[in-house]
């Protein structure tokens, strides 16, 4: 793993700013996945700032580490991290969701820099990123293949038909992390299509499963780690995140999966709700 | 008809095994149907580095497929029609096509040709939902050499496909360097009188009729279309401008596949009478390939039936 020494403080100031921008970038739009894209922040800096070896101005850099955002309403959350990482420019981010754009609400490898694969229709991409993680193995390279799935994502079968796949294949390249918000569309996960025992599931179908608090830089870090440092199968994540996470007018609310943004009361108040004023870099 | 020595199945598992040989990126997928491919033993006793049998998991295998085409391999990924297409359909679209991911979709033993399985695994709408598709090509062969033209032509382009694989043993209808490109029909019989238009496992029957009206003075124009999408319009309009008259054929429904893609092209370019052969918009059913023709008409005597008929409407 790569660190960068930087403070919590600053860390947390980053994910201030992710959580500002990404705002802003999908209430332009008149609406968006605002729920599941905050629950994420943490976890997509630590991954793309910390842990993940990439090359920004070599998209297809062969070597790079692989992320497949299977949950791929998230998309936005993702378009910050390669924006500021330097993928495509930021100015693009004011153009998420908006006709013409390269920053579709849902992930599209063919029109998006750093996106390793499409994803929308839920329950695909992790198949995908076992493939990606196979071919790997096929070819004898060392690096690693990231995924993200919903929780309520984990209510697809394919999602259990590629656990089954991984665990049979012993795919210790490929590291999950479930976005454990508790929330789908309809209500909590509990209440619509109960998940438990989650981390039990996914060890009975022969994944190394570790639970961490998807909001704590150090969880995170030291999470993905271990996982990273598991032989002979692969990895599963279940980060415990807060679904709207870091605005009041959206925290661990469910309505918050796909918020409608009509007008500039609407936008004034979800921006409010971050409780900071920040310049946009755009 | 002089038959081929092989099994249309044996010919995509050698072939396979050819183009792994040549291209170690090729792979061959499976769902727990290898056997009826053909491809255990051959392929995963000659190349069980490139053999990956996915288990009973067609969606997961295309979404694998769709991961390994991303990183450079050249999946090939069979099961039989109805589960290769309408069990997968999401995934074809979002994470193949969609993506424009160099995967290869194989669909065995399709339409009546499922026979003992009945009507729960005859697929008779792949070639309509498959060609619905944006971004994916979609190919029917007619015998075991048009076939390994066809897999060839499949591994060294990038392109998102779908190719409905006959299982038994067909009659030789080209020879051994047979060319394939998915723009251009191919003329089997030629004739003013009449455009027959026939795909895949029908092509052999639709030569059938044609040889048997040729024998009573009707002449035949018989396109046979190795590619259903791209469909070469310009070889249909040339015929239907000689015949005036144009019988399709398929092992399908006649809703969306074949007749379809005829239709389409002649009522916007060169309207004519068409007759559409093949399965009336019914679900198939446990039954032998002669109970079926003649059940829907759509067998050799059935398709020189309607020539005869639309020839005569067309005097």
């Amino acid at each position: 793993m790569e660190q960068q020494q930087i403070s919590r403080e600053q860390w947390d100031t980053l994910a201030r700013e992710f959580r500002y921008v990404v705002t802003d970038a999908i209430c332009r739009s008149g609406s968006g996945h605002i729920g599941g894209v905050m629950s994420l922040v943490e976890i997509v800096i630590t991954l793309y700032y910390r842990v993940m070896r990439i090359r920004p101005e070599e998209p297809t850099w062969p070597e790079r580490d692989r992320l497949v955002l299977s949950k791929g309403h998230a998309g936005p959350i993702l378009y910050t991290a390669l924006a500021y990482k330097g993928f495509f420019p930021k100015a693009w981010l004011a153009t998420v969701n908006q006709n013409g754009t390269r920053l579709p609400s849902h992930m599209d490898q063919i029109l998006t820099p750093g996106v390793e694969m499409t994803a929308g229709s839920l329950g695909q991409g992790l198949s995908a990123a076992c493939g990606m993680a196979l071919a790997a193995k096929l070819d004898g390279k060392s690096h690693r293949v990231f995924c993200i799935i919903g929780d309520g994502e984990s209510d697809e079968g394919q999602i259990w038909e590629a656990a089954m796949f991984a665990g049979h294949r012993r795919l210790d390249n490929l590291i999950v992390i479930c976005d454990y918000n508790k929330m789908q569309i309809d209500g909590t996960t509990q209440e619509i299509l109960n998940l438990e025992p989650l981390a039990d599931k996914w060890r009975a179908f022969g994944w190394e499963v570790f639970e961490i608090d998807g909001h704590d830089w150090d969880a995170i870090y030291d999470g993905l780690a271990q996982a990273d440092a598991v032989t002979g199968k692969p990895a599963m994540i279940i980060a415990h995140t807060i679904k709207g996470k870091g605005n009041r007018e959206t925290e661990n609310r469910v309505d918050c999966h796909n918020v409608k943004v009509p007008d500039e009361a609407t936008y004034g108040r979800i921006m409010c709700g971050l409780e900071c004023k920040m310049d946009l870099p755009y | 008809m002089n038959y081929h020595e092989k099994e249309m199945r044996v010919t995509y598992a050698l072939t396979l095994n050819e183009l792994i040989e040549r291209n170690p990126n090729v792979l061959c997928l499976e769902a727990d149907l290898s056997k009826a491919d053909a491809t255990i033993p051959e392929v995963s006793t000659k190349n069980p580095r490139n053999f990956i049998n996915c288990g009973v998991q067609e969606a997961n295998m295309i979404g694998v497929a769709a991961g390994l085409a991303k990183e450079g391999k050249i999946p090939f990924c069979a099961s039989f029609t109805a589960f290769a297409t309408r069990r997968v359909y999401d995934q074809i679209t979002i994470s193949v096509a969609y993506a424009n991911n160099n995967v290869k979709i194989v669909g065995n033993s399709p339409g009546i040709t499922q026979g003992p399985n009945g009507g729960t695994h005859m697929c008779f709408q792949d070639l309509a939902i498959m060609r619905a598709m944006p971004n994916l090509h979609v190919y029917s062969p007619a015998d075991a050499n048009e076939l390994r033209a066809v897999m060839f032509h499949m591994a060294d382009h990038h392109q998102p496909t779908y190719m409905q694989l006959v299982r038994p043993k067909m009659p030789k209808l080209f020879d051994e360097n047979c060319r394939f490109d998915p723009q251009s029909a191919v003329r089997l019989h030629e004739g003013a009188d009449v455009t027959l238009v026939a795909t895949g496992f029908m092509t052999r029957f639709a030569l059938d009729a044609a040889r048997e009206l040729s024998a009573e003075g009707l002449m035949v124009d018989l396109l046979h279309y190795p590619s259903v999408k791209p469909f070469d319009a310009q070889a249909l309009i040339d015929s239907a401008r000689r015949t005036g008259a144009v019988v399709t054929v398929e092992n399908q429904n006649i809703i969306g596949g074949l007749g379809s893609a005829a239709c389409e092209v002649l009522s916007e370019q060169h309207p004519v009478r068409v007759k559409r052969l093949g399965i009336p918009d019914q679900f198939g059913e446990v039954a032998d390939q002669d109970y079926l023709f003649n059940k829907h008409g759509f067998g050799p005597q059935h398709i020189a039936k309607a020539c005869r008929e639309l020839v005569r409407a067309n005097t």
